[in-house]
């Protein structure tokens, strides 16, 4: 009786040690997934690294400890020292910073979980690494830029990257301009995608406006320049008031001029005054005319008066208007005056000499209306 | 007699100016004689001279300086022209008085028709005096540019001469000139009554006919410009 149970126990004892093996080991353990957020990673980039195993075995595993090493991409973040068991057909994540250290490619940090009783799980973790930054480019301006003229500019801004780019936006910066907005904020790019940002630029002086495009991959924010040179030049589009069929009379005190002003450009002038300038001193009844509104090869004729010192020959006609934004324009055309085609009356004589004159031929009036009166009176 | 008859001359003037009735009366009872009137008529021309030589002095002024040494040469032209014009002015206007006084069966010689006519000139004297000072203020008014360009000569002395019509003082002088010519008509009238032997109504019409029309000329010139 002693010996049958002596037997049991040593079946049981030998079911039980060859049961064992049968339960769960290390070979159970696979890696099932592993995600980098951000996806691709620019170079110095700081990311996450997520790498899930699961335990397909029937019984559990104890693992000692989880950790990642590799070059160009380096962990950041602790092993994790102990992890413990893992339960049949649980899964488990471990989450590692990684910064990308090394230069473009793909790299293949190593994932090692080391087991409790022997041996380890070596798994290669792909991380791509890619600098490519967004593009930006300027995809509508005008022809010129003017002083004090509000130019469109349109930043185009596409993200070749193979990953998502987020929180895009596109900043103006520089000395020399007013721009609205101050800033476009575009938001999310997805991969091959593209957005565009409008500004309003107002230039008060040549300059270069740097557009920056500042987005975020991942918790990183990278940024890139986009360089606009603000040169003034001539608008070929731009109204272009000339003045001709210019009449100068002189009168009492001062000039009179009439002519035409014809507007050569392509855009309407809005809001066209004509007066004299410097050294010409306006006078009533036409100080200043005001033509309006001149559209292309639309002409109108104007008249101002004014006079000057006698000694200038020459005085400038002052065309002024506006374009469509309302910025202010302001071309001149020299017109003879004295030296040319008139004598300029020194000094203005409203009444002061004929006042004289007058009384002059009043008093020869009389005494000649005397003189011949006594003639006759004394017959 | 130089002397004796620059002093009848100043006297005849005053009262040929103010009682021409009786000088041209008293001058009736001498001959003809035509010194005293050709020194009127001389110095009348004068007076016309030196006007004239003012306008041509500015005219010279417009012109480009290689051209100014013609200068003198016109003030010359322009001396004798004026002091010439003075005694044709003289003449035809004593050939018409003496016409006109045909029509009313005037008799009396062109000698004493041209003496008469010349006192008769008199105020003109004092009306171009006036004239040429009343020309002068206009014109020292004006600053005249010099050109370079002969085809600007022509435009500036159209400009300048518009703006010597425009000047009232201009207007005011020719105004004047017309009331001196009426001063000369009222002498004229007394003057032909004896130098023709006509009535003075016949007088009056002989001499007041073309005086009118002459007025009316200078009017519409005036008008014209204004």
């Amino acid at each position: 009786m002693k010996l049958l149970h002596l037997t049991i126990i040593s079946l049981i004892c030998a079911v039980a040690v060859v049961a064992v093996p049968a339960s769960a080991g290390p070979a159970d353990i696979t890696v099932t997934s592993s995600t980098l957020d951000p996806s691709v990673l620019m170079k110095g980039d700081t990311g996450t690294l997520t790498v899930e195993i699961k335990n397909n075995g029937a019984g559990s595993v104890t693992i000692k400890s989880a950790r990642l090493f590799g070059n160009g991409v380096v962990a950041l973040s602790d092993s994790y020292p102990s992890v413990g068991e893992i339960g049949a057909g649980n899964a488990k994540t471990f989450t590692f910073t990684v910064r990308a250290d090394g230069g473009e490619g793909t790299f293949y940090p190593m994932f090692v979980l080391d087991f409790l009783d022997a041996g380890s799980l070596r798994y290669p973790v792909p991380v791509q690494v890619e600098d490519t930054p967004l593009s930006a480019s300027v995809v509508g301006k005008p022809d010129a830029f003017s002083e004090g003229r509000t130019a469109d500019i349109t930043v185009r801004v596409g993200n070749p990257r193979p990953n998502a780019a987020s929180g895009v936006q596109v900043i103006p910066q520089g000395t020399g301009f007013a721009v609205t907005p101050t800033g476009a904020f575009v938001g999310a790019l997805a991969s091959d995608g593209s957005a565009t940002a409008l500004f309003n630029l107002t230039p008060t002086a040549e300059t270069d406006v740097t557009f920056q495009v500042v987005w975020r991959n991942g918790i990183n924010t990278h940024s890139v320049d986009l360089a606009l040179p603000v040169a003034f030049g001539e608008d070929k589009r731009q109204a272009d008031p000339l003045i001709t069929n210019v009449e100068v009379t002189p009168e009492a005190g001062g000039y009179r001029i009439v002519g035409d002003v014809t507007n050569a450009g392509l855009e309407p002038a809005r809001s066209v005054l004509v007066t004299a300038g410097a050294p010409a001193t306006p006078t009533d009844p036409f100080r200043v005319y005001v033509v309006g509104t001149l559209d292309p090869d639309d002409a109108s004729p104007f008249e101002v008066t004014f006079r000057t010192d006698a000694n200038v020959t020459e005085v400038p006609i002052a065309v002024e208007y506006r374009d469509s934004d309302g910025n202010r324009y302001t071309t001149t055309t020299m017109v003879e005056v004295a030296g040319g085609t008139a004598a300029a009356p020194l000094e203005e004589r409203d009444g002061g000499i004929p006042l004289v004159g007058i009384i002059v031929a009043a008093l020869v009036a009389l005494g000649i209306a005397g003189a011949i009166y006594y003639s006759w009176r004394r017959k | 007699m130089g002397m004796r008859g620059t002093i009848v001359m100043n006297t005849g003037s005053i009262r040929v100016l103010l009682d021409p009735g009786r000088f041209f009366e008293e001058r009736m009872q001498d001959e003809p004689g035509l010194k005293i009137p050709a020194l009127i008529v001389l110095v009348y021309g004068l007076i016309s001279a030196v006007a004239a030589a003012l306008a041509v002095n500015m005219v010279i002024a417009i012109l480009p300086a290689e051209a100014q040494a013609f200068g003198a040469i016109g003030v010359a032209f322009a001396v004798v022209g004026a002091v010439i014009m003075g005694f044709l002015a003289w003449i035809i206007c004593a050939a018409v008085f003496y016409i006109f006084s045909m029509l009313f069966k005037g008799k009396g010689s062109f000698t004493r028709t041209l003496e008469f006519t010349s006192y008769g000139l008199l105020p003109q004297i004092f009306g171009g005096i006036i004239g040429t000072a009343f020309s002068y203020q206009v014109i020292s008014n004006l600053t005249i540019p010099s050109v370079t360009n002969p085809e600007q000569i022509a435009e500036i002395s159209e400009s300048l001469a518009g703006i010597i019509a425009a000047d009232p003082l201009t207007q005011i002088a020719g105004l004047l000139g017309i009331l001196f010519v009426l001063w000369s008509a009222n002498i004229w009238i007394f003057g032909m009554k004896y130098a023709r032997n006509l009535s003075t109504r016949d007088a009056a019409l002989t001499v007041g006919i073309p005086v009118a029309l002459y007025i009316a000329y200078i009017l519409i010139t005036l008008v014209g410009w204004l």
